[in-house]
Formats: structure tokens, sequence, C-alpha cells
């Protein structure tokens, strides 16, 4: 993996160490499988959509970064 | 109590009987003739109930739904591939953008792809891996660099049909670095060079610039402060055959609906 960037890569990488990924869950939101990550005060954000479904990558309330609440 | 009174001739009596026609004697002129002129007519003209409580209760109107044949993709911040980046970096991640890019290929209501690029680059495979999903499309495409498009932005921006840059936007063109992030690989001079040299294939089959241009561009001394390279902004990148023009949004989406007629007429005059 390389980073081909112009920006300097102490400025990119700060923080990397601290990086958790075990917060994160397989639910399904909405009907589509997704990975979930909690990020405090009860909400959910969506990490990755994971259907199969091309059509579920245009669906304008998936995306990374967006609040999501997982079905029950 | 005067002007009631005129009404009250009989207490409790309606004072007058409505005239009755239980027996109409004119009847509606009916015709058979298709082209029927009916005469008077009246225009019913309003709101429909919805927009009407939509001012009164959220003192908003209803956006009318037009559904637009092109479908924006704006790629910012780092290009996320392989490594998951901290979050002070805005990144574009390309497990999400590659299936979208399936999904407006399959789509049979977008006939057109705008990619917007304000990038600081990123992965490598990454980039490219987006670049060439975008060259491969069959749909028209079309990019505007906006602000930058740097290091693996070139690819991309140079991926669509026909390419527009800002005025004020810059390219940065670098070679990937010696302190390029490896791991577990073992890094070695002729592995960064491979690297380089798919970068600068795509770039090289998929624009107007020589390769021998491109190069000299990259290995460039004394433009950069701590790097070697070259800075182009906005013209200078289109007079190096990197770019197709100089332009905005406007030239961007005229493009792009021209290239969709095109493809409509079926003469197929898509360059690349």
């Amino acid at each position: 993996m390389i980073l081909y960037t112009p920006m300097q890569l102490e400025l990119v990488l700060a923080g990397f160490e601290k990086l958790d990924r075990n917060s994160e869950r397989e639910v399904t939101v909405n009907g589509v499988p997704a990975i979930v990550k909690d990020i405090g005060g009860g909400k959910t954000e969506l990490v990755q959509i994971l259907s199969t479904n091309p059509m579920d990558f245009l669906r304008s309330e998936l995306y990374p970064g967006a609040l999501v609440k997982a079905d029950s | 109590m005067s002007y009631y009174q005129s009404f009250d001739e009989v207490p409790g009596v309606f004072p007058y009987q409505p005239p009755s026609r239980p027996d109409p004697e004119t009847y509606p002129e009916r015709t058979d003739n298709p082209n029927h002129d009916p005469g008077d007519r009246t225009r019913v003209t309003g709101k429909s109930k919805n927009t009407i409580e939509a001012v009164k209760e959220m003192g908003t109107t209803q956006v009318p739904e037009i559904k637009s044949n092109i479908h924006c993709l704006t790629i910012v911040g780092q290009i996320e591939g392989h490594l998951v980046l901290p979050p002070q970096n805005k990144t574009t991640k390309y497990e999400h953008l590659i299936p979208q890019l399936v999904a407006l290929e399959q789509s049979t209501e977008i006939e057109g792809v705008l990619i917007v690029l304000n990038t600081v680059g990123g992965d490598v495979e990454a980039g490219l891996a987006i670049a060439e999903i975008i060259a491969s499309l069959s749909k028209p495409t079309t990019s505007l660099v906006l602000g930058g498009g740097h290091s693996i932005g070139v690819p991309i921006a140079v991926s669509t049909n026909y390419s527009f840059i800002a005025e004020t936007a810059s390219m940065t063109i670098h070679p990937i670095r010696l302190t390029g992030l490896v791991i577990g690989v073992p890094q070695t001079y002729e592995y960064l060079d491979k690297m380089q040299d798919r970068v600068v294939r795509f770039i090289t089959s998929h624009s107007r610039v020589t390769e021998e241009k491109f190069r000299d561009l990259m290995f460039r001394t004394g433009e950069l402060a701590r790097d070697i390279g070259t800075v182009l902004i906005g013209q200078d990148a289109v007079d190096c055959n990197l770019v197709d023009e100089v332009g905005g949004m406007s030239q961007a989406i005229n493009k792009l609906k021209q290239l969709i007629d095109e493809r409509k007429a079926g003469d197929g005059g898509l360059k690349h």
C-alpha cells in the first residue's frame, strides 16, 4: 500500500495508532447488510455497506458516515 | 332588530319558497362529434392540498422532484484504499465508489456521469481502480477539477471522456516518494518505479500528454519547496495537453449533455 499525495505523511497518519475498530458490528440497516459503529450518545454511524446489490450504493440515506438506525 | 324584522313576517316560518324545478325543461346538448368545441371553458387553478399544508405547518414549500439524467460523483480529500486513515482526514472510500459506478453503468435512468474532483491524492491502487472503472464506463463522463486534483487525482481527472479544470484549480505532479508508506512489502526502488510506471502509463494513454513531457513535469526541480515535481494551475494543465479545457460547472454539464446526445444519435463520438 502506497500513499501518493503531496500532503505530509505525518499529518495524514497522525493518530493512526489510536484507530479502534472494536466498536464496529454487522447489522442490517433498512434491510441492507452493513457495518456500523457506535459513536456515543446512542448514535450509530454507517461504516460500510456490505450488500452485493449495486443499487443499494445509490440510496441517498446510506453512505459512509451517515447516522443510521440498525434494524431490530 | 329592524333588520331581522323584515324577514320575520310569520314567526318560525322561512319567509319565501326557493324556486324548485323538479322537471328541468332543458337538457345539456350532446354531440357525437369528437371535434366539437364546447364553447365556454374555464381553467381551475390552485395549489394541491399538500403544498398548502407544507406552507402552513412548516413555512416551507415543497421542492419539485426533478429526476436528473446525470449523476454527480464527488471525489474529495484523501482517496482511502487498503488502509483506513485516521479520522482527521476527509476521505473518499473506494469500496463505496466502485459499486456506485457499477450501479450507474447498470441504471436505465442515468445517462451520464460528472466527476467533481478536489482531492489531495491517496492510495495508488484505489485511485487507479477508480480511474480504470470510470474509463471503462459505457456512459459519457466528464470531469471537473475544482480546487485541486493532485497526485493520484490526475489519473482520475483524465479517465473521463472530456476533462475540465477550473481557472484557479491546481494539479501537483510529482514522483511517488521513496518515503511512501509500504506495509509488509520490502520497499525497493524497483517496486516504487513499477508503481509509478502504472500511473504514468494510465495518464499518457487517457490524455494527450506525451510520456516524455509528463516525466519532465514529474522530475522537474526548483518548483516545489520540499519535493521535485510541478504544480500546474488552470491553463497550464491544458497547455501541456493533460486536461482538455479550462472551464467551470456549466461547461462541464453542457459538454456532458452534448456527449449524451451524440451517444443517443449513435455516432459513437466518444474520444477515448
